[in-house]
């Protein structure tokens, strides 16, 4: 009787047990069905004064920002009535670039900023994104020269307000010269009252074998002026002198030190000496194997 | 050749014949196995994405298992060739085991590496461009070479038990193998001429595949040592390396002494002696390595280096359990089960084996990984899963069927061969045996 009742109590337990599994993971898969994307527009304005706007679309999952490809992102400009610029496609990194025309004529708010809106429809798995960007526009001008033979680049910023260049002043300009993995930082300079500000140059960073560096000043991620690079590339740097003579032998040259061909050459020589011993020992031992055999069998035929 | 009855029925029955435990257990392992290659489809698909490797960490589970399976072999290849050398009285029984771990070891270790490698299709430039400044190039020089080395002496030590399954007409088993049995014995008879030279060459052999063992090992270490890495660049990486891989070859050893002695019935020629024996000889090399253990991270502690502190806070932080596990229990427990005679069990003898060869995997693990978590210089914008490693199911997939094909060339093998050598036993005293 106590048998029966426990089996009963086990079966219960074990069919509300597997109902109550089956319900939870209904509710997680409905909880869990749209992925909540990240949105970021960003403006760039390079050397050649092209401006790019740059939508970047993501989603966050086990704490990894991961990429949207292959999402369609409209473009707009303006605020109450937008106008649509360019309906552009995410790449493998989830990002999107619309050259903007140099010709356009893009409305501005009451503070003379440009709007750029960015929208993401969403679809049936991803929810919709948008993101908003105010541009100020800025033409900056790079000049460097010999000032009592201190290399000085001299920066110029001018922004558009009510219609009209005016100097942009206070701001921060980074100046930075390419290296192999990243940009080395050379300084940074407050623009002054008149929108100009002058930094020093190293006179000591090397360059290419004929002396070549690449110098860019940067507004970078400004809130008003976005992005703004201007770079220019001039015999400022050491030259490269680290020839190295073909016949010097060290680690980082195309042939090695003596020391260790002849360190490798006796290590390998005995152990594969030794390897050539035991081979040939297997040799001796088949051809002695068959001449015994061969003895065997002339044996047999004797008889 | 002509052979003790005896020991040809008690070593010969499970190559004539195979249970039906043995295709279960065979069917689990190439069960996992297939995962493992479903996993690594998916990583050469998707790409290293796949894996916790990233920036930082570039080194993950697969370096892991490529050292200690290194480790191992180089392990077995010491084990085996100093126990010939010094013709130690007991270790006929377990001198084979030893010598399979070498080359099976030594064939599967490798390919961790080509998982860990990115662009697999440009792995011929190491032989088609090789530098040898680089320590990779040393390498693989010294695998391949290694590779070579262990498999003459493997087959060596085979020949006499070849020849005597091949003149052993009782044996019941397929027409292929028996003319494999014929070919691979190069017609061995045992006459005195013939036995010298295979003497002579098992004995050179042997010779040279300890100082390989010693050297190939070191250089591995020294992939390590010559990087200016917290925690690697040490001088005594190489000797480290060769006590922590015989360590955890020794413990394997005693492993595989427990399995085979239990599922082929080999208690009367696997004795308590030969765990005693070998679990005294793990307990030596457990002191030894220890010391180097503690010589190693209390330098690196006292000279307080900022980037060996970090490392060091981090090995008893992050890494606090493992650490532990790999440097107090795994030595201390061993040890004492081993230094003391009443608990000096074969089953005891066995789980201080499974602590030893656990802890080493663990201190490979913490050699590699939190060094790489603690670069030089810290990389811009990176992201803190990428700084912290931790690993995925496609590593863990692997290196599970990395043990699969481990356990199956084992079980492969002892079909075709004694796990015992018939030919080293034939000469051994039934009374040392027994005892």
């Amino acid at each position: 009787m106590i048998k029966v009742v426990m089996k009963r109590m086990i079966t219960r337990t074990f069919l509300l047990l597997s109902f109550l599994t089956l319900t939870s993971n209904f509710s997680f898969s409905q909880e869990n069905a749209k992925i909540s994307p990240s949105v970021t527009l960003q403006y760039f304005k390079d050397n050649d004064d092209n401006s790019i706007l740059k939508t970047i679309l993501t989603y966050s999952k086990n704490r990894m920002e991961l990429p949207l490809p292959g999402m369609k992102i409209a473009l707009y400009s303006g605020t109450g009535k937008k106008v649509t610029l360019a309906e552009v496609i995410t790449d493998e990194k989830g990002v999107a670039t619309y050259n903007l025309k140099h010709d356009s004529d893009f409305s501005t708010d009451e503070n003379g900023l440009w709007p750029f809106s960015t929208l993401f429809d969403g679809n049936d798995t991803i929810e919709s994104g948008s993101s908003v960007l105010l541009i100020r526009d800025v033409k900056l001008s790079m000049k460097l020269t010999d000032i009592d033979s201190i290399k000085t680049i001299i920066l110029k910023a001018e922004k558009t307000e009510k219609g009209k260049m005016v100097p942009v002043s206070g701001e921060l300009l980074s100046v930075y010269v390419p290296r192999m993995f990243s940009f080395l930082p050379i300084g940074e300079a407050t623009l002054d009252e008149a929108g100009n500000a002058s930094i020093e140059f190293p006179s000591d960073l090397p360059g290419d074998i004929e002396g070549n560096i690449t110098v860019i000043a940067r507004f970078e991620e400004h809130p008003e002026f976005g992005n703004i690079e201007k770079r220019t590339t001039l015999k400022w740097g050491v030259p490269l002198t680290s020839y190295v003579h073909s016949s010097h032998r060290a680690l980082w040259t195309k042939t090695a030190p003596k020391w260790m061909i002849y360190t490798l050459s006796i290590l390998l020589t005995g152990v594969w000496g030794h390897y050539l011993f035991a081979l040939i020992s297997l040799i001796r031992i088949r051809i002695d194997a068959k001449r015994k055999e061969e003895l065997d069998n002339y044996g047999k035929v004797d008889l | 050749m002509l052979t003790d009855k005896k020991l040809l029925q008690d070593l010969t029955p499970e190559i004539e014949s195979t249970g039906i435990r043995w295709y279960i257990t065979f069917s689990v392992f190439f069960l996992i196995f297939c995962v493992g290659i479903y996993a690594l489809i998916l990583q050469i698909d998707k790409g290293h994405i796949v894996t916790g490797m990233r920036d930082n960490v570039v080194w993950g589970l697969y370096i892991v298992n490529f050292i200690f399976f290194m480790g191992l072999s180089y392990a077995g290849a010491l084990i085996s060739g100093v126990l010939h050398l010094f013709h130690t009285g007991w270790r006929k029984p377990v001198v084979r085991l030893a010598e399979l771990i070498t080359v099976i070891s030594l064939v599967i270790g490798p390919f961790f590496i080509f998982f860990c490698i990115g662009r697999l299709d440009r792995l011929p430039f190491l032989v088609m461009y090789p530098r040898i400044q680089s320590p990779i190039t040393w390498d693989v020089i010294a695998i391949s070479t290694d590779l070579v080395g262990c498999f003459m002496y493997l087959y060596l030590s085979f020949i006499e038990d070849f020849a005597i399954l091949r003149d052993y007409k009782e044996l019941k088993v397929p027409p292929w193998k028996r003319k494999l049995y014929k070919a691979l014995s190069l017609g061995y008879t045992g006459a005195e001429k013939q036995k010298k030279i295979l003497s002579n060459a098992r004995n050179v052999m042997a010779a040279m595949i300890i100082a390989i063992a010693i050297i190939v090992y070191s250089v591995l270490a020294w992939i390590f040592g010559v990087t200016l890495q917290p925690g690697w660049h040490s001088t005594i990486f190489g000797p480290y390396f060769v006590i922590a891989a015989v360590y955890s070859g020794t413990g394997l050893l005693i492993i595989l002494m427990w399995i085979f002695r239990k599922i082929y019935h080999l208690e009367e020629y696997i004795t308590k002696r030969h765990f005693v024996n070998v679990g005294v000889l793990l307990t030596i090399i457990a002191a030894f390595y220890g010391y180097f253990t503690f010589s190693d991270y209390l330098t690196k502690w006292y000279g307080s280096i900022k980037m060996d502190s970090l490392l060091i806070d981090k090995l008893f932080t992050d890494y606090y359990a493992l650490f532990i596990f790999a440097n107090y229990v795994g030595i201390l427990i061993p040890c004492i089960i081993i230094a003391f005679p009443k608990f000096r069990t074969i089953r005891n003898i066995t789980i201080a084996a499974v602590i030893a060869i656990t802890a080493l995997w663990v201190n490979r693990y913490i050699i590699v990984i939190p060094t790489l978590e603690t670069p030089f210089l810290p990389i811009q914008d990176t992201r803190p899963d990428w700084i912290r490693y931790s690993p995925t199911w496609i590593e863990w997939s692997l290196t599970l069927a990395g043990i699969s094909v481990y356990g199956m060339l084992f079980m492969l093998v002892s079909k075709i061969v004694p796990i015992i050598s018939i030919s080293e036993m034939k000469e051994q005293d039934p009374i040392e045996i027994m005892k």
